[in-house]
């Protein structure tokens, strides 16, 4: 350990003290003389980074080389929803690490499969994005709307329809899409565990599953067949969102994720 | 007399508390508190898929977010056995290093107001918002970037990029020579720093010190040259070093790692220019795929056979050597993980930097270790 005793003072240059002050203050009177012609601040409220119309004038006037200052489109705000598109696949809650998302029923879907579209509670987002990278029909988008500010903690949930009226607003939206990988997991069916009880068709969000029969085998002599519906799911990869609502609700866990070979 | 520097103090930069014990105005013997900050964030990281652990990361060092993303997903991909493509790794060495220049700047700024001056302050903070306005013109986030994923990163760079962070570069670089006329050309600054937290060379091995205030020292230790990691055994850059080992070394190094950046970074724009590529691996795993949510059913996990390990990774980040732990039991979320932070080991070697100088001087030094109380605690 070092000991305690006064460290030497610093020794001095020798120069004149009037240059102690001088020298920095002529650097910082060539900065002020700038900053009189371009300020380097803009007057928030009036004044908005995200304004497209303010764009260039913003770069120049805060002195910035131009075409930098400015808030980007790609931005991560609060969300924007397109209800009419979105198909409730659950995509985005189950991707978001804080678990602010929750599905809620919207008006719309058929009493049998209400349709569910995301609330998510701003108290708790982190503004990752994983959401609407997530979202296959690109409806779940991120805007440049960053004012979030309210009287009540209640206010911080938007609501479905809440997330609509912003995508109404038409704000710029985040341009830059994640795309698919070309070699994603597709859904495959366990063929010897299946029951085709139907489940999966009847949940999947994009309607992709079709349940087509297959032929009831003759039973040799003394064999009893398996107690179930002849008829086996055929998922359209192409349709598919991936989204593993099928998998979640099988009763015999015969869907799993793999590749076709 | 024992007298409580925080946890709310302008000289602390965060929540954490310096307890001092002085003789009149001698500093007899030094204390630092830290945990005010503490989050937990490797105990949460155990119940995080892979992915999600990133956005932990951005808010592990607030102005280091995209350096300890790197750290991360280095140990991740080793421990998932996942190589991310060559465009990807010059993408992150670019980031690293831009995240270096903001990080630096926002220490100039926040070290020369500890000094009492402010006009340097208001430069830093205007210069370093340059740079995050390129960073959020490819992520999306000004300080919580969320751009790594396992296997590569999230997107490509925009076009028009890599000529608008040529014009920052060029901007930057006269910006440098008048931070050094503002400080280095001051009588005062240096009368106030010269000498001041002294710590040699041999001290600093002993105690595991790292990053600027070890190269300050005189000693070149270098991740980036030592043990390179991504690309960085493809671009050429020096080690900054000086030898006093007081707080103006350090000031010295750090502006001299800003000139060193602007260098790597000009050098990985050029190559990116002339490389396009893909910036996401293939073949990932179902849960790591970029747009996917992971699945909660673990009856899928048992037909997989998923390839298990450890990965370790460490990186040179604007502080230090930031190291990370990774271990893969096969599942969907990492076993462990575990987290080395540079400035943790700064602080904690405050008593053989800080005895013997007088109350004043505690401002200057603790600002020269560059404290980042985010990390500290984690």
């Amino acid at each position: 350990m070092a000991t305690a005793e006064a460290a030497p003072p610093p020794k001095s240059s020798g120069e004149n003290p009037i240059l102690y002050v001088a020298k920095p203050l002529a650097t910082a009177a060539r900065q002020f003389m700038k900053s009189l012609i371009r300020p380097s601040t803009i007057v928030y409220p009036f004044e908005r980074l995200e304004d497209p119309a303010f764009r260039d004038k913003v770069a120049v006037a805060a002195g910035k080389p131009i075409g930098v200052g400015h808030v980007w489109d790609n931005y991560r705000g609060v969300h924007a929803l397109n209800i009419a598109t979105c198909i409730s696949c659950n995509l985005c809650a189950f991707s978001c690490p804080d678990l602010c998302i929750d599905m809620v029923t919207v008006p719309g879907g058929d009493p049998k499969h209400p349709k569910k579209c995301p609330q998510i509670d701003y108290g708790k987002c982190s503004y990752c994005g994983f959401c609407s990278d997530a979202c296959p029909e690109g409806c779940l988008t991120m805007t440049t709307k960053y004012e979030l500010a309210t009287p009540k903690r209640s206010e911080m949930v938007y609501s479905p329809q809440k997330m609509n009226e912003i995508f109404e607003r038409k704000l710029p939206m985040n341009p830059i899409r994640v795309e698919r990988p070309s070699n994603e997991d597709a859904i495959l069916l366990d063929v010897p565990l299946c029951i085709g009880c139907n489940a999966c068709a009847r949940d999947c969000p994009t309607q992709c599953i079709t349940m087509l029969d297959i032929p009831k085998p003759t039973p040799k002599p003394g064999e009893k067949l398996p107690k179930r519906i002849w008829k086996e799911p055929v998922i359209n990869d192409s349709d598919c969102v991936r989204c593993g609502t099928c998998i979640s609700v099988c009763p015999k866990e015969c869907l799993f994720w793999g590749t076709h070979t | 007399m024992w007298v409580n520097m925080g946890p709310q103090h302008p000289m602390t930069h965060g929540l954490w508390n310096l307890r001092v014990k002085i003789d009149g105005e001698l500093i007899v013997d030094v204390d630092p508190e830290v945990g005010y900050l503490h989050r937990g964030i490797e105990k949460i990281s155990e119940d995080r898929h892979y992915n999600e652990i990133i956005t932990l990361m951005d808010r592990c060092c607030y102005v280091a977010g995209i350096a300890w993303e790197h750290v991360y997903i280095g140990a991740a991909e080793n421990a998932l056995h996942i190589t991310a493509p060559e465009r990807a790794q010059w993408l992150r060495v670019m980031c690293d290093e831009l995240q270096r220049l903001a990080s630096h700047i926002m220490w100039y700024a926040a070290f020369v107001q500890d000094l009492g001056l402010m006009s340097p302050f208001l430069y830093g903070m205007r210069d370093r918002d340059l740079i995050l306005d390129l960073f959020q013109s490819f992520t999306g986030g000004r300080l919580t970037y969320e751009y790594n994923r396992v296997g590569g990163v999230r997107n490509d760079v925009p076009s028009g990029f890599t000529d608008r962070c040529r014009k920052v570069m060029d901007w930057l670089m006269d910006r440098f020579v008048e931070y050094d006329r503002l400080c280095l050309g001051s009588e005062i600054f240096r009368r106030r720093c010269d000498g001041l937290g002294v710590l040699k060379a041999k001290e600093c091995v002993d105690l595991g010190v790292t990053g600027p205030m070890l190269r300050s020292a005189g000693v070149a230790r270098d991740l980036r040259k030592d043990r390179p990691y991504a690309v960085y055994d493809r671009v050429e850059f020096d080690v900054a070093k000086a030898d006093a080992a007081d707080v103006t070394a350090r000031y010295l190094v750090r502006m001299e790692e800003m000139r060193q950046s602007v260098r790597i970074v000009r050098q990985t724009l050029d190559w990116l220019d002339h490389h396009p590529g893909p910036v996401l691996a293939d073949h990932l795993p179902r849960w790591l795929g970029a747009p996917y949510a992971p699945m909660g059913n673990e009856g899928y996990l048992l037909k997989r056979n998923f390839p298990r390990g450890t990965g370790f990774a460490a990186v040179e980040e604007p502080h230090g050597e930031a190291q990370a732990y990774v271990v893969n039991t096969g599942g969907e979320h990492p076993y462990r993980t575990k987290f080395r932070s540079p400035v943790f080991v700064n602080l904690s070697a405050a008593k053989h930097y800080m005895i013997g100088y007088r109350v004043a001087d505690i401002p200057p030094i603790m600002g020269s270790v560059d404290i980042c109380v985010g990390e500290v605690d984690r």
